[in-house]
């Protein structure tokens, strides 16, 4: 069909001016624009509408034929004491990693500015952007025995300071703490490095004019830096907040949700609810819940930083 | 004034390098641990250092595993994915910039929708696709769903906006092709978009684990982040020989970044990519 639409509007366009160069042109566009939407098509476009008709469907892939149950997945979630948990669990994940990771990156960020030796300068950032280009499963694996009680570094440090070793995988109370921290070294390259091209593009004459108005340290951060920054605060927060909603390795790798699914987050309950227990057709509807959720929480950032940005 | 801004440069300085090395811990660890011997982690307080270094972590890896294999589907996965993308990316972005066609509008914001989806949303229909197609566990599931990048395309049109219709068509009249015109014009103007896309392409094919752990099951098949989480799995008591494959897998990207690590910056902040 898309190709028929292209065809005919260009046909339409090249009757209009110049043949034969439009005939080209129209031929180009055909050419190949055509593979690349139906790779659009088959690999994005379809998926969306398949999840959400699956979504209806109790399905099992072993049995070829899906069984129709209406909106009984959408209402099975809301009474699944795992899901609400994951739900619970996600929430709490990305709320507690977002705030960390923004405010110790925009602190590392100001840091590395104020370091005036060049070379200096781009150690630190390279230093700080390293785990970032590592892949997740390995780095996730390098920590997973870090935080082993027997021989993991954590135990050895807190030895060190006569402290009784902790489960840090496996104490319901750490384990989550653990995939935090772990997250946060793993990810705060990004950020510095966009933050710092933000404060880049702060002009120094903006922090001058204050300090002649008797501005102190304090006041320069929060009447120019922070209100200059919003733009790159702004961009950061949703680029990490929909980051950290996806989150998967870690948790995949380091707790497999445990223990008492206290790390057990949506994407990992929506991927084990698929490919562990074979159930599509719930784990579409939990898929579709975790769109709307994301959708929610990136149009509610964007309009609460547009009445900031008002006043 | 000035002396206290000398002090206070003295102590961030201090404290980032503190921070630095904090960071550097983990590699550090991953090292050490490679080299630790069996006797050393089976005594159970191993520490931190190795107190019997030994290779057999790493001997272990290159025998016991079809490492190469793994850095060949891996490179072969990446390249093609990167390559294609870029082809695509730029071609898609130059019809939307420059060439009127029915329904242009639609299917630009269609495509743009899609970078909000995120990929949990559509990995099961997807993986659906590929079991229909057959090519369930085979490299092919890897790349094809991967050949065309909304970002992509959104960041190609972005800056083949700014070439002047001008320019275009004198080439044109010079009697360039369409084709002629992208690739001898229009690509080396967006040269730089295009280094950035790459490399971040590269990069999350390489590292890229959900997709294949949920396509590939053969060992033979694996790509890298996976084949080493399935190798956690099964050396799970002689951590040393998990350490050395994570080793011989971070190095190389280690040093990659180093020598491109301007371009990734710059890329980073012109692109915002993730």
């Amino acid at each position: 069909m898309n190709e028929a639409t292209v065809m005919s509007d260009n046909k339409r366009a090249g009757l209009q001016k110049k043949p034969v160069r439009f005939r080209n042109e129209r031929r180009f566009v055909f050419a190949f624009l055509t593979p690349v939407l139906l790779l659009f098509g088959v690999f994005a476009f379809l998926p969306i509408a398949w999840g959400l008709i699956l979504s209806l469907f109790q399905y099992n892939p072993m049995s070829d034929h899906g069984r129709f149950v209406g909106v009984a997945n959408y209402v099975r979630m809301f009474t699944d004491e795992v899901v609400l948990k994951s739900l619970w669990v996600t929430f709490k994940f990305v709320f507690i990693t977002v705030i960390s990771n923004l405010v110790i990156t925009l602190l590392i960020a100001m840091a590395i500015q104020r370091v005036r030796v060049r070379w200096l300068k781009d150690f630190f950032r390279s230093v700080f952007f390293l785990p970032t280009i590592a892949p997740l499963a390995g780095t996730a694996i390098v920590w997973s025995t870090m935080f082993s009680y027997q021989n993991g570094l954590f135990n050895m440090i807190l030895e060190q300071f006569h402290i009784a070793p902790v489960q840090w995988l496996s104490d319901p109370h750490y384990a989550l703490l653990s995939v935090i921290i772990m997250t946060l070294w793993a990810d705060i390259g990004y950020n510095i490095v966009l933050f710092m091209a933000g404060l880049d593009s702060i002009p120094d004459m903006y922090y001058e004019a204050a300090i002649l108005d008797g501005a102190n340290r304090w006041h320069l951060f929060r009447h120019v830096t922070l209100p200059l920054l919003s733009r790159s605060t702004l961009f950061v927060t949703i680029t990490t907040v929909i980051s950290y909603f996806q989150a998967f390795p870690q948790f995949q790798i380091m707790t497999k949700g445990e223990p008492f699914n206290e790390t057990r987050v949506l994407a990992l309950e929506i991927y084990d609810q698929a490919f562990s227990n074979s159930n599509m057709g719930y784990a579409s509807a939990l898929a579709t819940l975790f769109l709307v959720i994301i959708l929610v929480v990136t149009l509610l950032q964007m309009k609460w930083s547009r009445t900031q940005w008002e006043y | 004034m000035h002396r206290k801004n000398v002090w206070l440069d003295t102590t961030v300085t201090i404290m980032l390098v503190v921070a630095a090395c904090i960071m550097l811990v983990p590699y550090l660890w991953m090292v050490l641990s490679s080299f630790k011997g069996n006797m050393d982690i089976m005594s159970g307080s191993s520490g931190f250092w190795p107190k019997h270094p030994s290779l057999d972590g790493y001997r272990t890896v290159l025998q016991d595993a079809p490492f190469g294999t793994w850095l060949l589907n891996s490179a072969v996965t990446s390249v093609i994915i990167t390559a294609v993308t870029l082809f695509t990316s730029a071609l898609a972005g130059y019809v939307f910039a420059k060439h009127q066609f029915r329904g242009k509008r639609i299917w630009f914001l269609l495509i743009l929708g899609t970078m909000m989806i995120p990929f949990q949303v559509i990995m099961i229909p997807t993986y659906l696709i590929t079991a229909k197609l057959g090519i369930v566990n085979n490299l092919s599931a890897i790349i094809l769903p991967n050949l065309v990048s909304s970002y992509g395309v959104f960041l190609a049109k972005q800056f083949i906006e700014e070439i002047p219709n001008d320019l275009l068509e004198a080439a044109r009249l010079d009697g360039a092709g369409e084709l002629k015109l992208m690739v001898r014009i229009i690509a080396p103007l967006i040269l730089p978009m295009l280094s950035a896309l790459g490399i971040f392409t590269f990069m999350n094919a390489w590292n890229n684990y959900l997709w294949p752990l949920i396509v590939l099951n053969d060992t033979e098949k694996m790509t890298v982040p996976l084949a080493l989480v399935y190798f956690n799995g099964t050396h799970i008591v002689n951590y040393n020989v998990v350490m050395s494959a994570a080793v011989l897998i971070t190095i190389p990207v280690i040093i990659v970044f180093l020598i491109f690590q301007k371009q990734f910056v710059k890329g980073l902040t012109m692109t915002g990519m993730k």
